[in-house]
């Protein structure tokens, strides 16, 4: 007579054994992951008002600060007092757009954990520390503001390495925006404003845009040559007029239009100072597909580099992608088709070529500190990858000076100092070219690896060259760096 | 267990209320208040009530009813305060009217017992129907009766005196009076409905007429859903119906049958109606369309998940993000502000009464108490398990109340008759 009530009744309590398994799994299991959860506002709301710790640069600027509210001691303000000039570095904290850059990547970091939550308690009752910690960046203050101001209001960026380290020294995206507008009753606005703004204010060009590397890429080339012994800066090519491409109406000329020297054939070092077109597209093919794209992935294209955040991959086509394609090829061989580079990407090229070959992890924070100025956490130098032999590294380096001293990089010399590059012009399609210009000094002790790139050929236009535009700049950031050390 | 520790226990209840308040009240920046003594006073009287009424008119009722219900009541209301404080204060005044009508009905079956509802049985049927169809009056008109639509479900009545307007879900009646209704008829039939067997080869199967009323009820939950859009009204009537059909029989050709006819009108109501779909997708996938049908849910989840295991305190969490959080959703709310801990033991609680209700009707030897008491048991625990499942994201959300912690009149009183007759049950079957 019971058996049919106690079976509904086993059902149901069988029915509240699943609740109970789906809450512990909601609540204990995955509670974690739900609370981080980007779109969940509650972490977010529960840091209004709260204390944040303070961001510094290397020399010990303050770039991000917690100042209390004047009419409320207990509530707290976000505060970037260097504004605009780190803000793709630094970022920004908002509750209604989310956290950019540091303030994103250290945000656990960063937060006060005092905030009465039943888990924070028995944090504090363990005794761990609940206040704010700092972190300090690699950037150099006074190399940040050079480099913003030198790219004068031009859409670009500048990103500038230690070889050796792999320590950000400055990190620049142009045009820029204040942080500051996105704290306060004014922060919907202002970012509506600058979403709209055509000049893209809020996209980090440095690490998060990608553009035509043109003949920076060259370096790449002239790297893959070497070190697979196809030639070496002496090697001699055929000297035309204009490169005709295999199987194909398309020609490859030189920025000027006629030979690259004075002779029936050049040297590599020679095309190289020069930036002959016809020569690369020819190297190119003579290595092939396999070499160039191995080389490519080797300085880190197609690679997902580590770093604070994730920055845009850098994109070189497949070997397999050339197969009936040697035109394609040519073309690839001077930066141009389908290879795409961020500025992040081939300052890590001029590094790597400034470390004789080694590629360091590139990082922006030096060190985490609690709020007694106890260092937790110091950022190690590491070696990400080796992009090319000491020697060939050592020959390339040879060959980038005399870019700098008697070719097309000449604007970016300092006086007393010998200073390695190449420049770029990355032709578009319609319109002003995107300008380059990568390098790194002094040649015999590189303390610095830069790139500057500029959109649309900057305030020049449609006849600026990565010598005219580009150049300049490296050579102010340079200039900055090498004369603050002595 | 003796009265003596019920009545401990209701006061510890009262007092757990109150202190909630209290910490509600803290964590707003206040202390202890007028709503601190008036929740302690109302969680007294209605409760104390109630149990002076047991004390004098079923005294060999089961003792353990009350303080489950007063404890999981208790919790739900800081939850409804702190979310609502407005709210809170109605709440407390359906309390009270909840003790006072369960008071009432324990005073009309002094004498008589509950064989005088047996009697009545019809009326109760055609209660159920009625109620069940209110909802469906016009919405304007110059009957001062009319039905509502709230969130694109038409399961709410309003009725205007005069000056003020009184609005009440009648699906939470019905289920009540459906129960007494299959408990009493059921109870008569059945020797009959049990004999009723035809073979099919080697398959005994009841007479096909024996099914006409299992179409039937089908039906009408059918209805419920396509006309109310009420998805949980409409299963927990289906289900209460199937289920006492078997507790009844123990044919267990209507759990086949009846489950068929479920999953024919599962895929017959997600096939046909866009909100039916948008509920299995929300449930599916909440995050998939996090800005519209998925938010509640993904909210819930979110409340849940950043409670975590102790919960941010009372007052400090943020259950005000949860759409409806002080109704369908005031589970998820208390597992933000008490965490695994608190929704564990609210779980526990909920098990414990329904295990305590289900236990009444097998130890009982009358057959329509023991389906009255089973029917009472099943429905509550039902609608629990839905209702949370819901929350939890182990079912769709079939939005109904969750029984004693929903802030709402209709679901707090009904749940308090609940337990009127359900002690009720228990006294008789002692005494």
């Amino acid at each position: 007579m019971n058996g049919p009530t106690r079976r509904l009744a086993v059902a149901l309590l069988a029915g509240f054994a699943l609740l109970l398994l789906n809450v512990t799994y909601v609540q204990a299991i995955a509670g974690p992951r739900y609370r981080d959860d980007p779109r969940n506002e509650r972490t977010a709301l529960t840091r209004i008002g709260k204390e944040r710790g303070m961001i510094v640069s290397a020399d010990g600027t303050v770039l991000a600060e917690s100042v209390a509210s004047s009419d409320d001691p207990q509530r707290f303000l976000r505060r970037y007092p260097e504004g605009e000039v780190f803000a793709h570095a630094v970022g920004y904290t908002s509750l209604r757009f989310g956290d950019d850059a540091v303030e994103d990547a250290y945000a656990d970091d960063l937060r006060s954990r005092r905030d009465l939550t039943i888990s924070d308690l028995l944090a504090a009752l363990l005794g761990r520390d609940l206040r704010p910690r700092s972190v300090q960046l690699t950037i150099d203050a006074d190399l940040q503001r050079t480099a913003f101001e030198a790219l004068n209001g031009q859409a670009g960026a500048v990103v500038a390495l230690r070889p050796d380290t792999g320590e950000v020294l400055a990190l620049v995206s142009a045009p820029s925006f204040d942080p500051n507008g996105f704290v306060g009753p004014d922060a919907v606005t202002e970012r509506e404003r600058l979403l709209e703004d055509a000049r893209q204010p809020l996209l980090d060009r440095a690490t998060g845009e990608s553009y035509s590397p043109g003949s920076t890429f060259k370096v790449v080339v002239a790297a893959a040559a070497i070190e697979e012994a196809v030639a070496g800066p002496e090697s001699r090519f055929p000297d035309p007029l204009e490169l005709t491409l295999p199987g194909s109406t398309a020609v490859i000329r030189n920025f000027d239009r006629g030979p690259c020297g004075s002779g029936d054939t050049v040297t590599l070092r020679e095309a190289f100072r020069k930036s002959c077109n016809t020569i690369f597209g020819q190297l190119a093919m003579d290595l092939g597909a396999e070499l160039l794209s191995t080389q490519a992935n080797r300085f880190g294209f197609n690679q997902e580099i580590p770093f604070q955040w994730n920055p845009l991959t850098s994109f070189f086509p497949a070997a397999g992608s050339f197969e009936n394609d040697l035109p394609g090829l040519a073309q690839s061989g001077i930066g141009e088709r389908d290879v795409q580079a961020t500025p992040f990407q081939m300052a890590l090229v001029a590094s790597a070529v400034a470390n004789q070959g080694i590629m360091m992890r590139p990082f922006l924070v030096k060190r985490v500190a609690d709020a007694d100025g106890e260092v937790l956490r110091e950022t190690e130098a590491e070696i990400y990858d080796r992009a090319v032999a000491p020697a060939t590294a050592e020959l390339l380096a040879g060959m980038m000076e005399q870019v700098v001293t008697n070719g097309t990089g000449g604007r970016a010399a300092v006086s007393g100092v010998r200073v390695a590059g190449k420049t770029g012009t990355a032709q578009a399609d319609q319109g002003a070219p995107d300008v380059w210009f990568i390098g790194f000094a002094p040649v015999d002790d590189p303390t610095i690896a830069v790139a500057v790139v500029i959109e649309d050929g900057g305030a020049v236009g449609e006849s600026a060259t990565g010598g005219s535009v580009a150049a300049p700049v490296a050579q102010r950031v340079l200039a900055q760096w090498l004369q603050s050390r002595p | 267990m003796t009265r003596n520790s019920e009545a401990a226990l209701l006061v510890a209840a009262s007092g757990l209320a109150a202190f909630g308040v209290i910490l509600v009240n803290l964590a707003g920046g206040g202390g202890v208040d007028a709503q601190v003594a008036l929740t302690f006073l109302v969680f007294l009287i209605g409760f104390g009530g109630f149990h002076l009424a047991i004390r004098q008119w079923a005294p060999t009722a089961s003792p353990h009813l009350l303080p489950l219900a007063a404890v999981i009541t208790a919790l739900g209301f800081v939850e409804v305060y702190r979310l609502d404080p407005d709210r809170s204060a109605l709440q407390r005044w359906w309390l009270l009217i909840g003790g006072t009508l369960a008071v009432a009905l324990m005073f009309a079956l002094r004498r008589g017992g509950l064989s005088v509802l047996r009697r009545y049985r019809y009326v109760f049927l055609l209660s159920a129907v009625v109620l069940v169809l209110l909802p469906l009056l016009p919405v304007s008109g110059p009957v001062p009766l009319r039905g509502l639509v709230q969130n694109g479900s038409r399961l709410w009545v309003r009725l205007s005196l005069g000056v003020t307007t009184l609005q009440f879900q009648p699906g939470e009646l019905t289920k009540l009076l459906l129960v007494v209704f299959l408990a009493s008829y059921l109870a008569e039939r059945q020797p009959a409905l049990t004999g009723m067997t035809r073979k099919l080869g080697p398959f005994r199967i009841p007479e096909p007429r024996q099914l006409v009323p299992v179409f039937l009820a089908w039906a009408v939950s059918f209805a419920v859903l396509v006309y109310q859009r009420d998805l949980g009204a409409s299963l927990l009537l289906f289900a209460v119906f199937i289920a006492m059909l078997y507790a009844a029989t123990g044919r267990s050709a209507y759990l086949t049958t009846g489950g068929l006819l479920f999953g024919a009108g599962a895929v017959l109501a997600w096939s046909t109606f866009s909100h039916v779909q948008r509920r299995v997708s929300a449930w599916l996938s909440p995050f998939a369309d996090y800005d519209d049908t998925g938010y509640q849910i993904a909210q819930s989840i979110f409340a849940m998940g950043t409670g975590s295991l102790s919960g941010s305190g009372l007052g400090l969490g943020r259950p005000f993000l949860i759409p409806n959080a002080e109704t369908d959703f005031v589970f998820a709310a208390l597992g933000e502000e008490l965490g695994l801990a608190g929704t564990v033991a609210v779980l526990a609680a909920y098990a414990l009464l329904v295990a305590v209700a289900f236990g009444i009707s097998l130890r009982g030897k009358d057959l329509f108490r023991k389906l009255l008491a089973g029917g009472l048991a099943f429905v509550l625990g039902l609608q629990t398990f839905l209702i949370i499942g819901g929350v939890v994201r182990l079912l769709p959300l079939t939005g109904i109340t969750l029984p004693f912690m929903s802030y709402g009149g209709s679901s707090l009183v009904s749940n308090f008759l609940l337990l009127a007759l359900l002690a009720r049950v228990s006294h008789e079957e002692r005494a």
